[in-house]
């Protein structure tokens, strides 16, 4: 196979599906057909400008998604376009924005982005747009790196002003008045990467528009809102939840795309007994250097910074010793500068860079053109990350190749045996609670400092006057005798929130490694017990940090970059009690929860793990006091089996069971495994019933429970197939967890308490179910 | 949904008190304070007491209005507008000052209190006007506009960057267009550019101090002025208020005392030369900063003329308020700057604990001495034309001490290349200037960037010019660089480092 003459995409496609030591890992291998193109013509009211620009840059009509959704927003409708990656997204929100401002340039539009970086990319299009219409616009970036004399102009002139959910957070909303201009003519908000804002930091971004939304009002404006996504199951809800506004769903895609091949691929299993596999990146490294030989544009994803130095490496070396293409192969990630990133994202449009090992870095809307081949060393996490890592290989013509490798994790292992779940829908979803109370709380003190609240005003789900009530206790905020509510404290409330953690008190990461210390960020105390703690391991941005002091009451943990191939685990001892059950229905065998509890947590060891492999080498203790977290959970009781079962059995079965419905909730939610606590209790003290409670790990909860309690179905299925179709005999990691007494057969165990519950046998998930609808209160 | 169910409400009742007895809440001040609505009218009466104001029951509300004695503080508007950047003589003033809830100029942030200064013939007289509550502020503001004349001009502390924007964005808060006016007069760039030479900071009360020999007694710290106020508001003691409002008082009082300390000691070019010598050079860097280049060399004459040691001999010290033990300073002020309890900076008004203005070593360590003082001369004899007079201040600068002599020396080579068609003239200038580099390296002080300047003049000068000193020519050689790299060795370039570039 030392051939290093062109060869296209099918033909070493080929080759590689005839050497057997690859084609025996490849658990499934789909072919998506090539699609043509769905136009729609030009809408006739759009500006002939408009019109005579795009034709210059070679548009002459509008795929069916384009023209659909820029005549909603005409219509004056909200709407949320979800199509794949590089189908023409821009248009949808690019179109209305400068037809805005070309019938009347008092109007403004508001673009927001979730990282900067985005955002300049956007500004450049943007701008070329406009300037092919021969509309003179003024598009400005507003972020933190906006030097000081600009802001007055972005202020005061800038039609299209592009920020994140941070800068308006604690710039521009705090400083209304001065930017009265723009609050006055908005007429379109549009939020890029809607699928980025779930979880803590979609309910605080939910928060923020509400906020906005509140300030348009008061300046007499009512903007349309233009949501992209990418793939994802509930694109719609999220819409509505982020923004508090019905939307309307535009996912037809009329983009054209080539024949497209899917590859899962499973590394072998080396050890059968413990069930470990080979390594991810190896593999990926196989399947990607003859691709890279035969001169095809190829990019490798990397699960974290180290991996993708380490794959990065290996294809060098590699292609070094057989004179390949060597010095074409680049690395992208966090931390490498702005400018060469960008030196490599042209260098991949124009084809001088042949092949790309990228982190996520490279998974949101960064333009690189269209690749031959993407392959992707280990399951991104979710559905939507994949199809957005996937999405980077796919020429208009021609074909495609993506290759998912995964890893030994149990979720990898998961989605890699069901291959219906990648392919055929997206059951996951994205979750968030704009009415998280910690969260309300604190942008409802922000709300008040922007304006003052009248009686009976509505912030969020109903009034808020008991919620300002509260405040007032704490003395934040007063009721005048006018009946208004004012901020009444000289703090400024907008710099006391964090828009990526939920707590108000937090700790803060401080990176010593520079001369001037630098903060890095902060976390809850919660997270901050188990991320944290002195010797851990800390990863940001997918660069890692050793914590080398903990100041508990300082709330500080002081930390320096380190370069490692572990990571660290720590094992939290938890109780909980339940404080209030929001809702309960009966289910096979028991009954199913969902309600506020009361999760004490201690932390006293932690593991050091192996990247890739997650193998043990070595331990240590923790020294920290126990911590309370109010949060909400589910939680579902197996009445029936109190009484039949063994003790011992059933404490193992519960655990099992468990530890596979939480894999499972993880995957369905698109969050990270460590986000969802896992109690059981074979007797638990209030209920005297075996219980498994799922809890979220963020106080106060971002709805995840709820969603779950009503998803249990779809759940215990889910929990049931993983372990029925895991590769081990009596339970491993990588389904019911690891094992704790080899001679007890944790996987039958956890199986049947799982039919016991109503589990189908050996039955798929349902894919598209419907979601229980549950009369909630 | 207007009315939430009953029993969402119940269970937000439920879950507030959980959060309550979790201590989560979000960092209350003080203990917790049963909700309580207090009517603006008892809240009136009870701060006109105690400030001794009236209050005053409009149409549409209230608020409360302190007038206070006028006093006599004459001052000469015409000689006044001499000096750059003053008003036209026939406007109108009002001095301004507020008193605020926050430092933020953002949409919380109250103005609670205004005052306002006003000549009437030669009495200054202050009227200070008072929120109540929160909900009479659109009353205030409108009784301010009536306060502000269109034709008038505002004098500020600081008002530009910090009472303005945020009166501006009061009004635009209450949807009313604000006051027009013809011009703002903001007396802390003016202090900073005159005097910042012979204070510690830029602070109104340092300005008092040394500059008007005003010492305040029983003041309050403007940090306590938030708390005393918002205190109030909650249902506390409007007492503490009194205090604020004196403060207040004092501050447009000294907005008045300032400009007539400019218009005397200043405005006056006899008067003039009997000021300090740093006064004079700041004086002349704003006369030509309004391209007025004959009065700026004046004022440097005067000053070049002066006594070098004189510093402010003001009016003797008067104390304005009672005795009382000093203040207490200000806590956690001395947080690192990464601590979550460090007040974040959003501008506005500096904090005013923390020396504002310019650093200490901005202040101490560049005083106005006569080099450069004569250096800011030759450049302004240059600006305004004369030539000769300007290279014959070079020539002078060139034979004194230090960088300047190096610098003094470029400067006169490039009038005989540039201005007066004399190249070997400036040649002989920049060869004095090498010269002197060289002694100045040979004492361990180094200018590299001064030496490569010369040495590119002097290359370019001998290519024009007739062939002559040849013994120059090592110079241009990469020689002279590596003895550089010798000569300083790692602890003489670093001592050469550390030493103020000036001097």
């Amino acid at each position: 196979m030392r051939t290093y003459a062109p060869a296209d995409t099918p033909a070493v496609l080929e080759r590689l599906l005839e050497e057997p030591s690859l084609a025996r890992g490849v658990v499934h291998h789909e072919v998506i057909p090539a699609r043509d193109a769905l136009h729609a013509s030009m809408p006739t009211w759009l500006d002939e400008r408009i019109v005579s620009g795009l034709a210059s840059r070679g548009i002459e009509r509008l795929y069916s998604h384009q023209a659909e959704a820029i005549e909603a927003i005409h219509a004056g409708e909200d709407v949320v376009v979800v199509t794949p990656t590089a189908s023409g997204k821009t248009l949808c929100y690019a179109l209305p924005a400068l037809q805005a401002i070309a019938e009347d340039p008092s109007a403004r539009a508001l673009f927001l982005f979730p990282t900067k970086a985005l955002g300049q990319d956007q500004v450049a299009e943007f701008g070329e747009l406009a300037a092919s219409a021969g509309l003179s616009m003024i598009t400005s970036t507003y972020d933190g790196d906006t030097p000081a004399p600009i802001r007055s102009t972005v202020r005061a002139a800038g039609q299209v002003v592009v920020t994140n959910p941070d800068m308006l957070h604690s710039a521009i909303l705090p400083h209304h008045t001065k930017w009265f201009q723009l609050f006055e003519q908005l007429k379109i908000i549009v939020i890029d990467e809607l699928h980025t804002y779930r979880g803590v930091f979609g309910s605080h971004v939910a928060n923020v528009l509400r906020r906005l939304l509140r300030i348009c009002a008061h300046y007499g404006s009512r903007p349309i809102i233009v949501c992209c996504s990418a793939t994802i199951g509930n694109p719609s809800e999220l819409a509505a939840m982020l923004t508090g506004r019905p939307a309307r769903l535009i996912d037809r895609n009329g983009a054209p795309a080539g024949e497209r091949h899917v590859l899962l691929v499973d590394p072998p299993v080396m050890e059968p007994a413990s069930g470990a596999r080979g390594s991810a990146a190896t593999l990926a490294q196989r399947w990607a250097l003859p691709f890279l030989r035969a001169g095809r544009q190829t990019i490798v994803f990397g699960r974290s910074r180290v991996a993708v130095e380490i794959l990065l490496t290996g294809l060098r070396e590699a292609l070094r010793e057989s004179y390949g293409p060597r010095s074409r192969v680049r690395g992208y990630r966090g931390g490498y500068l702005p400018t060469e990133r960008r030196a490599i994202e042209r260098g991949l449009r124009e084809g001088e860079i042949l092949g790309v090992v990228a982190t996520n870095a490279l998974e949101l809307g960064v333009d690189i053109g269209r690749l031959d081949v993407a392959i992707l060393a280990g399951y991104p996490g979710s559905v939507a990350a994949t199809w957005q890592q996937i999405g980077r290989a796919g020429r208009r013509l021609g074909t495609s190749v993506a290759v998912l490798v995964a890893s030994g994790a149990p979720v990898d292992q998961y989605v890699i045996h069901h291959p219906e779940f990648l392919l055929e829908s997206t059951p996951e979803e994205a979750r968030l609670d704009p009415d998280n109370l910690h969260v309300l709380l604190a942008h409802l003190r922000a709300a008040t400092f922007e304006l003052p609240f009248d009686p009976g005003e509505v912030f969020g789900p109903a009034p808020a006057d008991d919620l300002l009530a509260f405040l007032a206790e704490e003395r934040h905020v007063r009721q005048a005798s006018d009946g208004r509510w004012y901020w009444s404290s000289e703090n400024f409330p907008a710099s006391e929130i964090s828009l990526r953690s939920a707590a108000p008190e937090n700790v803060v990461i401080i990176d010593t490694t520079p001369d001037r210390p630098r903060v890095l960020g902060e976390v809850d105390l919660f997270s901050a017990q188990v991320l944290v703690h002195e010797r851990a391991i800390y990863i940001h941005e997918s660069i890692q940090y050793y914590v080398d002091r903990l100041e508990w009451h300082e709330r500080k943990a002081y930390v320096h970059r380190v370069d490692v191939d572990h990571y660290t685990y720590a094992n939290r001892a938890v109780t909980l009690k339940p404080l209030e059950v929001f809702a309960e229905a009966p289910a096979t065998g028991g009954r199913r929860r969902h309600g506020e509890v009361m999760v004490a947590s201690l932390v006293t060891l932690f593991k050091k793990l192996k990247f890739v492999t997650d193998e043990n080498v070595g331990w240590g203790p923790i020294d920290l006091p126990e911590l309370e977290l109010q949060t909400t959970a589910y939680w579902l009781t197996a009445d029936a089996a109190r009484d039949h079962w063994r003790r011992d059995d059933l404490d193992v079965a519960l655990l099992g069971a468990g530890r596979a419905l939480q894999t499972i909730a993880a995957v369905l939610l698109m969050v990270d495994p460590r986000d969802l606590g896992l109690v059981t209790q074979v007797r638990s003290p209030h209920a005297e019933e075996p219980t498994i409670y799922l809890y979220e790990a963020v106080p106060g909860g971002i709805g995840l429970s709820e969603r779950l309690w009503q998803r249990h179905e779809e759940l215990l299925a889910g929990a049931a197939e993983l372990i029925a179709s895991c590769g081990c005999d009596a339970g491993c990691p990588a389904c019911t967890g690891p094992r704790l007494e080899p001679s007890i057969d944790a996987r039958s165990l956890a199986l049947r308490l799982l039919a016991e519950l109503g589990a189908p046998a050996g039955a798929r998930i349902p894919v598209a179910a419907a979601p229980t609808t549950a009369a909630h209160p | 949904m207007i009315e939430a169910p009953t029993t969402e409400r119940d269970r937000l009742a439920r879950r507030l008190e959980r959060f309550r007895r979790a201590g989560a809440g979000p960092g209350a001040v003080g203990d917790p304070l049963p909700h309580r609505r207090h009517a603006a009218r008892e809240l009136a009466d009870r701060l006109a007491d105690a400030v001794g104001g009236e209050v005053v029951h409009g149409e549409r509300g209230l608020h409360v209005r302190v007038e206070r004695e006028s006093v006599d503080l004459p001052i000469d508007r015409s000689q006044l507008a001499d000096l750059p950047g003053q008003p036209p003589p026939d406007r109108p003033l009002v001095c301004l000052d507020t008193e605020t809830t926050g430092l933020a100029t953002a949409a919380g942030t109250v103005a609670f209190l205004i005052g306002i200064g006003r000549w009437v013939g030669d009495r200054f007289r202050v009227v200070q006007l008072l929120l109540p509550d929160h909900g009479q502020e659109g009353v205030l503001l409108d009784e301010l506009a009536r306060h502000i004349p269109p034709d008038s001009w505002l004098v500020t502390y600081n008002g530009r960057g910090f009472d303005w924007p945020l009166l501006v964005t009061r009004y635009r808060l209450a949807r009313r267009p604000a006051p027009e006016h013809a011009g703002h007069l903001d007396l802390l760039p003016i202090v900073r550019r005159l005097f910042r030479h012979r204070m510690a900071d830029a602070r109104l009360g340092s300005v008092e101090r040394d500059l008007l020999g005003v010492i305040r007694h029983d003041d309050v710290d403007g940090w306590e002025i938030p708390g005393r106020y918002l205190g109030f508001l909650r249902g506390g003691p409007a007492q503490p208020l009194a205090a604020v409002v004196r403060h207040n008082d004092e501050d447009v009082r000294s907005l008045g005392r300032l400009l007539v300390h400019l218009e005397r000691r200043l405005g006056d070019p006899d008067a003039r030369a009997i000021a300090p010598r740093g006064d004079l050079a700041g004086l002349a860097r704003a006369f030509r900063r309004d391209h007025r280049f004959e009065e700026a060399i004046a004022c440097l004459d005067a000053a070049l003329a002066g006594r070098p040691d004189e510093l402010g001999s003001g009016p003797a010290v008067v104390a304005t308020q009672t005795l009382a033990p000093p203040p207490t300073s200000r806590p956690a002020e001395d947080e690192p700057w990464w601590s979550p309890r460090r007040r974040p900076d959003f501008g506005g008004r500096p904090v005013r604990s923390s020396g504002i203005g310019w650093d200490r070593r901005a202040a101490f360590g560049r005083p106005w001495d006569e080099v450069r003082i004569a250096v800011d001369r030759a450049h302004l004899l240059r600006r305004s034309g004369r030539t000769e007079a300007a290279l014959e201040a070079w020539e002078a600068l060139a034979c004194g001490p230090g960088r300047a002599a190096i610098v003094a020396a470029i400067e006169a080579a490039k009038l005989r290349e540039h201005r007066l068609a004399d190249p070997l003239g400036a040649l002989a200038s920049v060869e004095r200037g090498l010269t002197l580099a060289d002694r100045r390296r040979a004492l361990g002080m180094p200018e590299p960037a001064l030496e490569a300047d010369l040495r590119h003049r002097w290359r370019r000068l001998r290519r024009r010019g007739p062939g002559q000193s040849a013994s120059r020519a090592d110079r241009t050689g990469p020689a002279s660089a590596s003895s550089v790299g010798r000569s300083n060795g790692a602890g003489q370039s670093n001592i050469a480092a550390l030493r103020p570039a000036s001097r």
